[in-house]
């Protein structure tokens, strides 16, 4: 936990002396224009390009893979699943169906009141991965929704092992148990670790060095990013206007809220603030025509 | 030969259910304790009755703001016992947010015996602030048939989900081989209410549960309702597929209509009411449950369909007895 606040703090002078750098360059722009010396304009050039390399500091491995997990071409295979946005297509009439005002805060708040404890709780201690993967399984009730978890947390564990674990410092012993344990898993009834997504991104997250609420922002924010590329493609709006949901106030304020919210929830009490969501979820399976796999 | 009452017991709200088999066959209850405002009520036993029966009940029929209860049930091996109730399980105001009334539900059951609950749903009203937990403790070969369900208040006084909060959480629990060992959470099916909460992100909780008037989430678990949890699976995989179309001619509909098995027609007539009471349900198998999770735009349509559903099937009646339905028909 001090070592990302010592990150972010360092982020920050890097971005403030950057602009400050940025500010003194017009300036000293601003001051050439007036000479008509254009050599000497370049030279100037150079040598303040020199300069703010030597100054501006890098933004460090954690702001690197920040930028790789909240990319929309991680491979879990986010664009199969609508989380449940189909799905209420379907049941509601076209008139009254919205996406912002409707959908999607119910389905911000459903995401972040079953699942995000599950994030925090794997983020702040690793080695109870197993457990709260367990713990999870017991409490998704509903068999789309599983679908969906079980298959992006695999797909992320696939991609720590044969991408990111090499580069990544630490041994990450727990996740190899992990493994171990899933493998003995398939065929039981019961098993014993499902691999479901939201505990396996809060301990990825934590080996790359992000922050805890890095981590919960980047959660959710790609939860909303699947969700609106999902509304895209259901022909709700275009791309302009997904890129405007994604960047309003409102998506910001939404997800904010939220972590607020689940910040402090214990995983015993994780539960489902938006029951109809489960039935929108559950009922996905009786569509007549799915484009999306949840 | 003591006294004919039930025993009181000193703690306030609290309650103690144990059940075993008689030696003559059939069941009989070992202990029925409750103190205010708890109430349990237990028939007299009838010779032929399947399962013993008790009436969850409170004093004015619903629980005060502030109100705690603590039930723990024992249902001693190869025991069978049917919970009900009278009525909706009110539950009164709270006076301020911070004063929580709330109900606990500790159920054991062991190997080969049963619980049937199936009570009449919680009906939260204005301003009232609850939370209820209910733990059932099985083994692989007892049977729990289980339903928790929650309205919107009371329509005729304005109220559509006007309460404060209403948390429930269920939970079941596979017991240890031995006493010493560990239970194995398999099921921890949790819903959380919150109108402060709801109305942060932007819309009232009313708005947030989309017409819906009644929520419901009923557990199978075990032998003597595996049937009935198939039913339950095979029914939803039987339900026509939303914005499918029917090309067929008015006449092939009817001759294809005409054909149809006692089931298939008893299907058809079940979909046309869940079209018209506004009634969305869904089954999964998880982790050896079988989870029904049920919305009605009506109290009433949904304890219909719940009623239909339990009654066509008839495992409940067959094990537990006519009276373990009475709370949902």
């Amino acid at each position: 936990m001090a070592a990302n606040n010592v990150g972010e703090i360092q982020d920050e002078i890097g971005f403030l002396e950057a602009r400050l750098q940025d500010a003194r360059n017009r300036l000293k722009n601003v001051q050439l224009t007036g000479t008509q010396n254009a050599a000497q304009k370049d030279l100037a050039a150079a040598n303040d390009a020199a300069i703010s390399a030597s100054v501006a500091p890098g933004l460090g491995s954690h702001t690197h893979f920040l930028l790789l997990l909240s990319d929309s071409q991680l491979p879990l295979g986010s664009f199969a699943f609508s989380s449940g946005l189909e799905s209420y297509l379907a049941h509601t009439p076209p008139r009254a169906a919205s996406f912002s005002s409707s959908f999607l805060p119910s389905s911000i708040s459903s995401m972040a009141s079953t699942t995000l404890p599950f994030v925090l709780a794997a983020h702040r201690s690793p080695p109870k991965l197993a457990e709260l993967d367990d713990q999870l399984d017991a409490a998704i009730v509903c068999t789309v929704g599983r679908r969906a978890s079980v298959a992006q947390g695999r797909a992320l564990l696939g991609i720590w092992e044969r991408s990111f674990r090499s580069t990544v410092a630490g041994d990450g012993q727990v996740l190899k148990d992990f493994s171990t344990l899933l493998r003995e898993s398939k065929g039981q009834d019961v098993p014993l670790v499902s691999a479901h997504l939201a505990p396996l991104f809060g301990i990825i997250c934590a080996l790359v060095g992000m922050s805890l609420r890095q981590t919960a922002y980047v959660f959710m924010l790609s939860h909303v990013k699947a969700l609106v590329s999902a509304a895209v493609r259901a022909s709700m709006f275009g791309p302009y206007q997904a890129q405007k949901v994604l960047a309003s106030v409102q998506v910001q304020r939404l997800i904010d809220v939220v972590i607020d919210r689940e910040w402090n929830t214990a995983v015993e009490e994780a539960g489902q603030a938006t029951p109809i969501m489960d039935l929108w979820i559950g009922r996905h399976e009786v569509l007549y025509s799915r484009i999306f796999n949840s | 030969m003591g006294s004919p009452f039930p025993t009181s017991i000193s703690k306030v709200g609290e309650g103690h259910i144990v059940v075993s088999p008689l030696p003559s066959g059939g069941n009989g209850l070992e202990t029925i304790t409750y103190q205010y405002p708890l109430k349990l009520i237990s028939p007299t036993p009838s010779v032929h009755q399947k399962s013993v029966l008790v009436f969850l009940l409170s004093y004015g029929g619903g629980l005060v703001g502030g109100d705690h209860i603590n039930l723990d049930v024992d249902v001693r091996a190869a025991a069978l016992l049917s919970v009900v109730t009278q009525g909706h399980t009110k539950i009164f105001k709270s006076a301020s947010p911070d004063i929580v009334t709330s109900q606990n539900l500790n159920v054991r059951i062991q190997d080969d015996a049963s619980l049937c609950l199936l009570p009449d749903p919680v009906q939260p009203f204005a301003d009232s602030v609850y939370i209820q937990k209910q733990i059932f403790t099985v083994t692989p070969t007892s049977t729990l048939c289980f339903l928790d369900w929650v309205t919107q208040g009371r329509t005729a006084r304005g109220e559509n989900w006007s309460f404060v909060s209403w948390k429930g959480c269920n939970e079941v629990w596979l017991a240890g081989h031995s006493p010493d060992a560990k239970p194995r959470l398999l099921v921890r099916d949790t819903v959380l209410l919150s109108s402060p909460d709801s109305v942060v992100l932007g819309r009232s909780l009313r708005d947030a549960m989309h017409q819906m008037a009644v929520f419901g989430t009923l557990i199978l678990r075990g032998p003597k309702v595996q049937r009935l949890a198939d039913f339950f699976t095979t029914e939803f995989a039987a339900l026509p597929r939303l914005g499918a179309r029917d090309f067929r001619t008015i006449e092939d509909q009817a001759k294809e209509d005409s054909q149809l098995s006692e089931l298939e027609r008893w299907r058809a007539r079940r979909i046309r009411m869940e079209r018209e009471q506004g009634i969305l349900w869904s089954a999964a198998q998880v982790r050896s449950c079988v989870i029904v999770k049920l919305g009605a735009r009506t109290v009433e349509g949904g304890r219909e369909w719940v009623g239909a559903m339990l009654s066509k099937e008839g495992s409940v009646e067959e094990h537990f007895g006519e009276e373990a339905l009475m709370c949902v028909k």
